[in-house]
């Protein structure tokens, strides 16, 4: 198994210090985060939904629709796709919330927005999408604005995830619901070391090929080991005034989604 | 996640068929943001079928439906028939609650399905091979039909005469109007034997038998 070394704990701990963070396994100033993972979207931005197709054979759509049936969205809805990218979700919530309902695609990183545009355009998906690029910590919005937020495959890449949560928290409406679709840890240790092998041996070769960008799937598989796990995910939801948070665990756990509720 | 590739499936499936309806005139129009919910007995969990943009969507959401229908896969072919939403709800094969008309427009979409799928090969495979293997597929299927018929005689011949296993309809006939026969003579012989009974009893209460 020749995974690279995962930090401890403690240097986890420390590496996200009031100064610093982490970037993969890299301890780095909390600055610096956000051009070095702008810089990995930039740059897998054009074949992003190739590789995720490729990465979890074509998987991550029926986690998507996961999120979506758990998502309770109505026709009149008002949806925050956040870190939406190419805009999956945002392509079946503009089906569901209908003409009288709005879906809004967030996303930091300009060159991820602009496919997700392209895409949904091509698609025929106009009448009722807005585009948004935002900072998940600084949501631009007023207080108590939607039914339904969505973070899918992006709070690991977020600098500050507590006060991003917060942010989230201060933008649903009173009974609106947060969903966080995120790859989290395992359940069982077999799947766990097949999956440290295919993460760190198989993924970044085949980023290497397809996106001619190896290094940014080395940083996505060191990402994912360095995002907090079911639980302490769920403890953080809490602290952010998030209520009757819940986790599934999808395909073993190799992808969760968080669910909570603010009253 | 069984749900969710069943969903996928179906959405899929039922999206590419309606693309090749050939009288597809806005046959979804009148559906258009319109959602029937199905719960059928053989899943554990509802299908609902949304209409947007002339597509259908496939998710199990109940938020958003118009009409709920609660059924079998048998009762659901059987709906193919408009006319037989009625006779099925009476049956108790069937359960609708909201907007009936929805479930009446998405029967009617199905059934009013008009595929050429000679065009639809051809496109494919080309016009010549797409000739042929439609000519193949009648004469296969005369083939069959006959078959079967023959098959079906041969067995009913077996099985009746060779074996005596199974007998004909005109024995049957037979054997039941001798039945009734025996039934007409029991009920004649039984109203004799009261009248005797009466009879007997009401030789024994007069005043000589006493003496």
């Amino acid at each position: 198994m020749s995974s690279p070394e995962q930090p401890s704990l403690s240097n986890q701990q420390s590496a996200d210090s009031e100064k610093t963070t982490h970037f993969g396994y890299q301890t780095v100033d909390k600055g610096d985060k956000e051009s070095k993972v702008a810089g990995v979207f930039h740059s897998v931005a054009a074949q992003y939904d190739v590789m995720n197709d490729l990465m979890s054979f074509g998987i991550h759509r029926l986690w998507k629709r996961f999120t979506i049936d758990a998502s309770g969205v109505r026709p009149g809805n008002k949806v925050l796709d956040l870190a939406g990218g190419t805009g999956d979700l945002t392509a079946k919530f503009s089906k569901l919330v209908g003409r009288e309902g709005k879906v809004i695609l967030a996303d930091i990183n300009s060159s991820m927005l602009n496919v997700g545009r392209d895409k949904l355009r091509d698609k025929g998906l106009v009448q009722n999408i807005e585009y948004v690029q935002a900072n998940a910590q600084y949501l631009p919005f007023e207080d108590n604005t939607f039914d339904v937020i969505t973070i899918a495959f992006g709070l690991r890449n977020v600098t500050d995830k507590d006060m991003a949560l917060r942010s989230m928290y201060r933008v649903l409406k009173p009974g609106g619901r947060l969903l966080v679709l995120e790859f989290s840890k395992p359940e069982h240790d077999i799947i766990n070391k097949v999956y440290d092998f295919y993460s760190f041996n198989i993924l970044p070769k085949i980023g290497d090929i397809v996106a001619k960008d190896g290094e940014s799937y080395q940083y996505l598989a060191e990402s994912i080991r360095m995002h907090p796990d079911q639980e302490t995910l769920k403890g953080m939801m809490d602290d952010a005034g998030f209520e009757q948070t819940s986790y599934k665990n999808l395909t073993d756990g190799v992808v969760a989604l968080h669910k909570g509720y603010k009253f | 996640m069984h749900q969710q590739a069943l969903c996928a499936l179906l959405e899929t499936t039922i999206n590419k068929v309606l693309a090749l309806n050939v009288d597809d005139l806005g046959a979804l129009l009148p559906l258009e943001q319109k959602t029937l919910t199905v719960q059928l007995a053989e899943l554990a969990f509802p299908l609902s079928f949304s209409v947007d943009q002339q597509q259908i969507l496939v998710t199990s959401l109940t938020e958003r439906s118009d009409c709920q229908l609660t059924s079998s896969i048998a009762s659901l072919i059987a709906l193919q028939k408009e006319q037989q939403i009625t006779e099925l709800i009476k049956q108790d094969k069937l359960e609708l609650s909201g907007d009936i008309k929805v479930a009446q427009q998405f029967s009617a979409l199905f059934e009013n399905l008009a595929i050429d799928w000679q065009s639809e090969l051809a496109v494919h495979i080309g016009d010549i091979p797409t000739y042929k293997l439609s000519q193949f597929s009648l004469w296969l299927g005369d083939k069959v039909k006959f078959a079967t018929k023959q098959i079906s005689a041969d067995a009913s011949e077996w099985l009746v005469h060779e074996k005596r296993l199974v007998v004909t309809r005109s024995q049957i006939n037979s054997f039941n109007r001798q039945v009734t026969t025996i039934d007409d003579e029991v009920q004649s012989l039984q109203a004799r034997v009261e009248r005797l009974a009466d009879k007997l009893s009401a030789t024994a209460k007069s005043p000589t038998s006493q003496i």
